[in-house]
């Protein structure tokens, strides 16, 4: 395996997270008799998976797994020898990598994922994702469900078609699971799992508030590993009792103005996804007193609606499950990394250019023109979230080195 | 007070001895395979011709992409900042550069005192390079010299739609073998190259005064092309070579000023 490239963690508490990972794919191994394993897209709510007792696993996240162990680059040539363009998102082609590079394909992380019964994907947001996971039914012949989410112009689930459609959606779900399962839903367990993954949601807000301190209590190297138990693990007491601890130590960082870096020079928004084969690239900018104070992708600005019916299906239609704060229409997300600009004092962008992933990279030169209309200096680095093909660090490093030599010599 | 600039570049290296009077020498070779051993010899060189010991050499600032291997720099900066400062060096009204190297091209804007201001640069592509010229020089048996020199002769330019140095090898070589003039396909291709870097441009927006840095700078076929999109006279420094390692070489003695 190639030397890690890991992001430095600042926090005592991001360094729970690589545990909890490897136990959670650890558990997923060793279903109970009878569990079954559903392979899932984001944004396919593990609280109704978890209600029914499915052993859910999130293959884009195994992808990033996958990249953070410097594994990309084989997975993907074995995607592609299987067919996969080098234009297909690199997460697609590590997976169908993984599913059919057979030997030529590097050993997998975690002793591989637990075989899957059925598939599950949800629409919003990637179109790329709903053929990546056409082309798995295929390969593994097994069920696929679309939860279908619909295109909301402006945001979340404000129009009551909306939420008609949303509720119609996850009762077809539910009815999917119940067959694939021979199960009932619990609905008493999914109200529970949804109210504790409200309150665990609720306070990874309250963090992303917390943000806004200068010095940057804790910055985008650790915000991107602290995301995954709020991503994997809602409505879990254990994400819950993650998410505390974490607004515990940042609320002691605050109070003792303890930054990310000793004096902080500068502070800049992370644009898209960050290159999960090199999370150190994070930390770049540290040595020269810059702080990637904030990120956008998985931003999270507004509380869970409380909750606004006794039934928890029609109750998670009508709020906050499928609302989108990021992947929403192009105005609304330009709109908001500006406010993010603005509210967490960021004085420079770096715009991650991933011509693979078509949601991330739309925004990224109508940002750049608003940007630059706003006289905010950004920097544009092109590569794939995955494939570490892609990346090539001189010029990366060139780049960035402008750039941070531009925003010091504003500072004189 | 000597301070100096080396700009190790991926074709070529160049340095640039400076007092506080100006330029005393500079150099240009070859970076070949071993980036050390050239910032020694164009370092080695420079002080040969100015007749000055090493040991009087106080500050020396490395640029260019091997910029962070000189051993013997005091501190490294990215050759945008430099060629910003180099070009409005020799320039003071230029707000406008575009860097064409060996291996990318840069546009890059600079505000009255020389301090970058914005940039943006090719990406993974070696079209409008050196490295492409280079091929196209060896496809058709010309210098680098001779080759912006015969597009200037061409009675009208083919038009090339590749832009990927690859696939523009190929349809050059296919033109050649058609019977088209070589002068006409080489006035079509520092047409496609000028396209090209001329969205670079756009990319940062462009105000006068423009300067071309970089070998690139010396192919007139190019300057012609990018003057003719422009519609700017773009001011050329006697050896565009040089000018990132001279950006250098002024942020070295800057650093000496300031300890003074």
């Amino acid at each position: 395996m190639a030397e890690s490239t890991s992001a430095k963690k600042h926090l005592e508490t991001t360094l729970l997270v690589p545990a909890l990972r490897k136990k959670h794919y650890a558990e997923s191994l060793t279903q109970t008799a009878g569990q079954k394993t559903g392979w899932c897209s984001n944004g396919v709510p593990s609280e109704i998976l978890d209600a029914f007792g499915i052993n859910a696993v999130y293959v884009e996240n195994y992808a990033t797994v996958c990249a953070s162990k410097r594994l990309s680059s084989g997975f993907c040539r074995a995607g592609e020898r299987a067919g996969f363009s080098q234009d297909v998102c690199g997460y697609a082609r590590i997976l169908m990598g993984y599913l059919l590079g057979g030997a030529e394909a590097p050993e997998a992380p975690y002793g591989g994922l637990a075989k899957a019964d059925f598939l599950l994907v949800n629409s919003y947001s990637c179109d790329s994702r709903m053929g990546w996971f056409a082309t798995m039914q295929q390969t593994l012949d097994i069920p696929l469900f679309v939860l279908d989410a619909p295109y909301q112009p402006g945001g979340g689930c404000t129009e009551p078609a909306h939420m008609v459609y949303t509720e119609s959606q996850l009762l077809e779900l539910v009815s999917f699971l119940e067959e694939q399962t021979g199960r009932k839903l619990n609905k008493e367990q999914l109200r529970a799992r949804i109210d504790l993954s409200r309150r665990s949601a609720d306070i990874q807000t309250e963090i992303y508030e917390m943000r806004r301190a200068v010095p940057s209590p804790l910055s985008a190297g650790d915000a991107y590993t602290v995301v995954w138990p709020g991503m994997y693990m809602a409505g879990t007491r254990e994400c819950d009792d993650f998410y505390a601890r974490l607004r515990a130590e940042v609320n002691d960082r605050i109070a003792n103005k303890i930054g990310v870096v000793p004096e902080e020079k500068f502070r800049l928004l992370w644009s898209g996804l960050p290159f999960w084969y090199n999370m150190a690239l994070l930390n770049y900018f540290e040595d020269f007193g810059g702080v990637v104070a904030i990120e956008n992708a998985y931003f999270r600005n507004e509380k869970s609606c409380p909750s606004q019916h006794p039934d928890p299906i029609k109750d998670m239609a009508i709020t906050s499950t499928m609302r989108r704060h990021y992947a929403g229409d192009l105005e609304q997300r330009l709109q908001l990394t500006l406010d993010i600009v603005r509210d967490y004092s960021i004085d420079g962008v770096v715009l991650a250019y991933n011509p693979s992933c078509r949601l991330m990279y739309l925004l990224q030169p109508e940002l750049k023109n608003a940007l630059d209309r706003h006289g905010i200096p950004n920097v544009n680095i092109e590569c794939d979230m995955a494939d570490e093909r892609t990346y090539s660090e001189g010029q990366i490093k060139t780049r960035l080195d402008a750039f941070i030599e531009r925003m010091l010599a504003l500072r004189k | 007070m000597i301070a100096a600039g080396v700009d190790i570049g991926s074709s070529t290296s160049k340095a640039v001895l400076i007092d506080e009077k100006g330029i005393l020498s500079y150099s240009i070779s070859p970076t070949g395979a071993e980036s050390v051993n050239a910032a020694r010899r164009v370092m080695d060189d420079v002080l040969d011709k100015a007749g000055i010991a090493a040991e009087a050499v106080s500050y020396v600032v490395a640029t260019g992409y091997g910029r962070v291997i000189v051993p013997f720099a005091d501190e490294a900066l990215t050759e945008l900042t430099c060629h910003a400062r180099g070009a409005h060096f020799l320039f003071p009204d230029v707000r406008t550069i575009l860097d064409m190297g060996g291996q990318d091209c840069k546009a890059i804007r600079c505000d009255s005192a020389g301090r970058l201001l914005n940039f943006v640069m090719n990406d993974k592509c070696a079209a409008g390079t050196g490295r492409f010229l280079e091929l196209i020089a060896r496809v058709l048996g010309l210098t680098l010299g001779e080759l912006g020199e015969a597009a200037l002769d061409a009675a009208s330019a083919v038009t090339i739609n590749s832009t990927c140095a690859v696939f523009a090898k190929s349809e050059v070589t296919s033109l050649i073998r058609e019977g088209k003039d070589r002068r006409d396909v080489l006035a079509g291709l520092h047409s496609a190259i000028a396209v090209r870097v001329y969205n670079l441009l756009r990319g940062v927006g462009i105000e006068p005064q423009l300067t071309i840095t970089g070998g690139i700078g010396k192919n007139k076929g190019v300057v012609r092309e990018i003057e003719k999109r422009t519609k700017l006279k773009c001011l050329i420094a006697e050896e565009p070579q040089i000018v990132g390692a001279l950006g250098a070489a002024l942020f070295a003695r800057d650093k000496l000023v300031k300890q003074e």
